[in-house]
C-alpha cells in the first residue's frame, strides 16, 4: 500500500531539483549570447530528459499493474475473500452488512448507492486513507483489502453527494482473529 | 509613472502584437476586455475561495448550506474565468498575423458572460450547489435545491459552451484560411515528413496552438453535449441515464475544459516571451509535434479521474494513467524546455511580465509533479479526492495558467500603451510567488494527512494546514492586487493605443 506521507516526500524532493534548475536558468539569464551557439546543448538536454522520462513512466506504469486496486488483480494477488461486507451509501449514511471485521484475511466490500454517487474511503486509526472506491447507482464495486492493524477505522464520503456530506462517516473495528 | 516608450523594433523571427499592415486594433480591444473580464472575475472568485479556506481554518465559519453553494460557484467560475482570460490573450497573439472578426469576438463574450451569469444566479440565488462537476444525479437529486436551480446551472454550461463553440469554429476557419486549410495550420505535411518537407508556409506557434485548442474545444462542447442531452430527457421522463455514462461524459467535458485553460495561457507564453528575450520562438518539428499530440493527449486521459469507478473498464484506467504519463512530455521537454532555453543567457529585463511568465513556468511543472503522481493508479487509492486533488490543481491554475495570463496582460498593456509597469509593482510578482506557493503547498500538506476535500466542516486536527494557508492567501492577495492596481492605470492609454492601428 502506498504511503501518503511518503508521496509527499517525493513530492517535495522533485520539487526540490525541479526549482533548483528552474532558478539557475532565472539567475543566468544575463551576459547574453547568441541563441545559435546554444541550440546544440538545448537539443542534448531536451534528448536526455526525455529518455529519462519515458524511462521513469515505463517503471512506474509496471509498478502500477503490480498493484492495481481492482478486484481481479486483488483476487489473483490475495485469493478469495474470507469476508464480504455490503456497503450502501445513501445521503447521508452507510449502511454496512457488518462492522466486525477480522484481521490478517482479504475483506471485500460490495459498494453501492441508492441515489447519488459517494466514496467509501477507509480510513486507519491514525487518519489515514488505505483504500477506497466509488458508491456508484446502479453498479457494485468490489474493494478488496486485509486489514494489518487492529483498531477502530472510520469509513468517510470522500465523493461530495449534497449538504450532509460531511457527516456522513461510519465505523469498522478490526479485531485479532 | 514611467511612460518611455516600451514598444521597440522587434528581433528578427518575432512577431509584434500590432499588425502593421492589419485592422488588428479592434480584435485587440476584444482580447483586452477578455482579459478584463476573465481576471476581474478570477478576483472575484478568488475572494469565495478566501472564505472556503477561512471556513476549514475554524477562524470564519459559514454554514454547510452556503459552504457548498460557495463552492459551486468558485469551482465553475474560476474554470470560466481562466479559460476566457486565456482566450482573449490568444486571439488578441493570432490576430497579428490571422485575420479575426471582433464582432464575432464581441459576440462570444457576451454569450459567455451570459453563461456566467446564470451560474452565478443558479448558486447565490437557486442554492444549486452540487459542485462545478455537477456529477449526475446529485443536481436533480441534492434535497436543498430546486430543479429550477439545476436547470438555471445546466442552461449557464450550455451558454458557455456555446460561446467556446463559436469562438473555437472562428478561429479554426480563420488559421485555417490563412495557412490553406486545417491540415496546414496543424502543419502536417510537415510534421510526417519529419521536417523536411517545408513547401507549405507554417504558421506560427501561436496559431498552431490556436488551432489545437480550438479542436480540443469542439470535443469538450461535443462531450459535454453527450452529458447534457440524455439529462435533459431523463427530467422530461424520456430515458433514464447511466451514471458511469453520466460520469465519463462530464469528465471528458470538464477535464479538457479545465486543461485548455492551461494549454491556451501555454500559447501566451510562445506569443509573449520572444519579445523579452529578443529571440524567435519558430515553429520548429519538435513544436508541431508536441502541439499535434496534445490535441489527443489532452482528450486521452480524462479518466484518472474516474480510477476509484472500478466499474470503469481497467484498459480505459491503464489508458489513462499512459495518457497521463504522456501528455506531460511534449509540455516539458517542448514548451517549458523551449521557454527556459529562451531565457537562458538572453539579456532579458526582469520586467513584471516576463517575471510572471517565469512564474508560471515554475508553477505549471510543480503542479504538474503533482498531477503526475496522483494520476498512478495505487497513488490515486489513496490521494484520491483528498487535499492532494485541489492541491495540484490549484498549483497548475493559480501559478501556472493565471500567472501566464496576467504576464500576457502585462505585455499586451506594455505594448500597446507604450509605457512601463512602475517599479514597485516588480515587488508584486515576488508577493504573487510566495503567497501562491505558501497557500497550494498547504494543500498538498493536508492531502498527505488524508484530509478530504470538498468538507465544509474540517475536524480540529484539520484545520491547521488551512490556518497556516491563511496568511499566505494575504500575501498573494497584495501581490495581485499590486498587479491589478498597475494595470489599471495604465488600461485607458492601451485601450487608446489600439485606436491608432491603420484601419481599426
Amino acid at each position: 500500500m502506498v504511503d501518503p506521507l511518503g508521496i509527499l516526500v517525493v513530492l517535495i524532493a522533485l520539487g526540490v531539483i525541479w526549482t533548483v534548475g528552474w532558478a539557475v536558468i532565472i539567475a543566468r539569464s544575463g551576459h547574453p549570447v547568441p541563441f545559435e551557439t546554444l541550440e546544440g546543448s538545448e537539443t542534448r538536454v531536451r534528448v536526455s530528459l526525455l529518455a529519462g522520462m519515458v524511462i521513469v513512466a515505463i517503471v512506474l506504469f509496471f509498478l502500477t499493474l503490480r498493484a492495481l486496486p481492482y478486484e481481479a488483480a486483488r483476487r489473483a494477488e490475495l485469493g478469495a475473500p474470507r469476508v464480504t461486507v455490503m456497503a450502501t451509501g445513501t445521503q447521508w449514511s452507510w449502511a454496512l452488512s457488518r462492522k466486525q471485521i477480522p484481521m490478517g484475511v482479504p475483506v471485500e466490500f460490495a459498494v453501492t448507492s441508492r441515489d447519488v454517487n459517494h466514496d467509501f474511503a477507509i480510513y486507519d486509526p491514525r487518519g489515514h486513507v488505505v483504500a477506497q472506491t466509488q458508491a456508484m447507482p446502479g453498479y457494485t464495486n468490489r474493494l478488496i483489502y486485509v486489514f494489518q492493524t487492529p483498531g477502530t477505522y472510520t469509513v468517510r464520503c470522500l465523493e461530495y453527494c449534497g449538504l450532509g456530506h460531511t457527516a456522513m462517516t461510519a465505523a469498522l473495528t478490526v479485531t485479532r482473529q | 509613472m514611467d511612460t518611455a516608450h516600451v514598444a521597440t523594433a522587434e528581433a528578427p523571427g518575432i512577431t509584434p502584437l500590432l499588425a502593421p499592415d492589419r485592422a488588428n486594433g479592434a480584435v485587440l480591444r476584444v482580447g483586452l476586455a477578455y482579459l478584463v473580464a476573465g481576471l476581474g472575475s478570477f478576483l472575484l472568485m478568488g475572494v469565495l475561495g478566501f472564505f472556503m479556506r477561512l471556513d476549514q481554518s475554524g477562524i470564519f465559519v459559514l454554514s454547510a448550506q452556503w459552504f457548498y453553494r460557495i463552492m459551486t460557484l468558485h469551482g465553475a467560475g474560476m474554470v470560466a474565468s481562466i479559460l476566457l482570460a486565456g482566450l482573449g490573450g490568444l486571439a488578441a497573439a493570432v490576430s497579428a498575423t490571422t485575420r479575426l472578426s471582433a464582432r464575432v469576438l464581441w459576440i462570444v463574450l457576451v454569450i459567455y458572460m451570459a453563461g456566467m451569469t446564470f451560474t452565478i444566479f443558479a448558486t447565490l440565488l437557486g442554492g444549486f450547489a452540487a459542485g462545478w462537476t455537477v456529477l449526475y444525479p446529485l443536481p436533480t437529486h441534492g434535497l436543498v435545491w430546486s430543479l429550477a436551480a439545476a436547470l438555471a446551472m445546466y442552461v449557464g454550461y450550455l451558454f458557455v459552451a456555446l460561446g467556446l463553440l463559436l469562438y473555437a469554429v472562428h478561429i479554426l476557419v480563420a488559421v485555417s484560411r490563412t495557412y490553406g486549410g486545417l491540415g496546414k495550420a496543424l502543419a502536417l505535411r510537415y510534421l510526417f515528413s519529419f521536417g523536411r518537407d517545408r513547401r507549405d508556409p507554417l504558421p506560427r506557434p501561436v496559431e498552431l496552438i490556436a488551432a489545437v485548442i480550438s479542436i480540443d474545444s469542439i470535443a469538450a462542447v461535443t462531450a459535454g453535449t453527450l452529458y447534457l442531452v440524455p439529462i435533459f430527457l431523463h427530467a422530461a421522463g424520456v430515458m433514464t441515464v447511466d451514471a458511469l455514462y453520466a460520469k465519463d461524459t462530464v469528465y471528458i467535458f470538464g477535464h479538457t475544459m479545465a486543461n485548455l485553460s492551461i494549454y491556451v495561457t501555454a500559447g501566451l507564453v510562445y506569443a509573449a516571451l520572444p519579445s523579452f528575450t529578443k529571440r524567435a520562438w519558430p515553429t520548429t518539428w519538435a513544436v508541431v509535434i508536441a502541439w499535434d499530440l496534445i490535441i489527443i493527449l489532452m482528450l486521452a486521459n480524462f479518466s484518472h479521474h474516474i480510477y476509484a469507478d472500478f466499474a470503469q473498464p481497467v484498459g480505459l484506467q491503464l489508458l489513462a494513467e499512459i495518457g497521463s504519463y504522456a501528455v506531460a512530455l511534449p509540455s516539458f521537454i517542448v514548451t517549458i524546455i523551449g521557454a527556459l532555453a529562451l531565457i537562458y543567457r538572453s539579456g532579458l529585463r526582469w520586467t513584471v511580465a516576463p517575471m510572471l511568465l517565469a512564474l508560471g513556468i515554475w508553477g505549471w511543472v510543480f503542479g504538474g509533479l503533482g498531477a503526475v503522481l496522483d494520476s498512478t493508479i495505487p497513488v490515486n487509492q489513496v490521494m484520491h479526492n483528498t487535499m492532494w486533488v485541489p492541491a495540484h490543481f490549484h498549483t497548475y491554475y493559480l501559478l501556472g495558467a493565471v500567472a501566464f495570463a496576467w504576464g500576457y496582460f502585462f505585455y499586451m498593456v506594455a505594448e500597446l500603451s507604450g509605457t512601463r509597469d512602475l517599479t514597485l509593482t516588480r515587488l508584486a510578482p515576488w508577493l504573487y510567488g510566495i503567497g501562491g506557493a505558501g497557500f497550494i503547498f498547504m494543500f498538498f500538506v493536508a492531502g498527505a494527512h488524508s484530509v478530504p476535500r470538498r468538507y465544509a466542516v474540517h475536524l480540529a486536527q484539520w484545520q491547521i494546514y488551512a490556518r497556516i494557508a491563511v496568511p499566505f492567501v494575504l500575501v498573494l492577495a497584495l501581490g495581485l492586487a499590486g498587479l491589478a492596481w498597475d494595470l489599471m492605470l495604465r488600461f485607458r492609454a492601451a485601450w487608446r493605443g489600439t485606436q491608432h492601428v491603420v484601419g481599426s
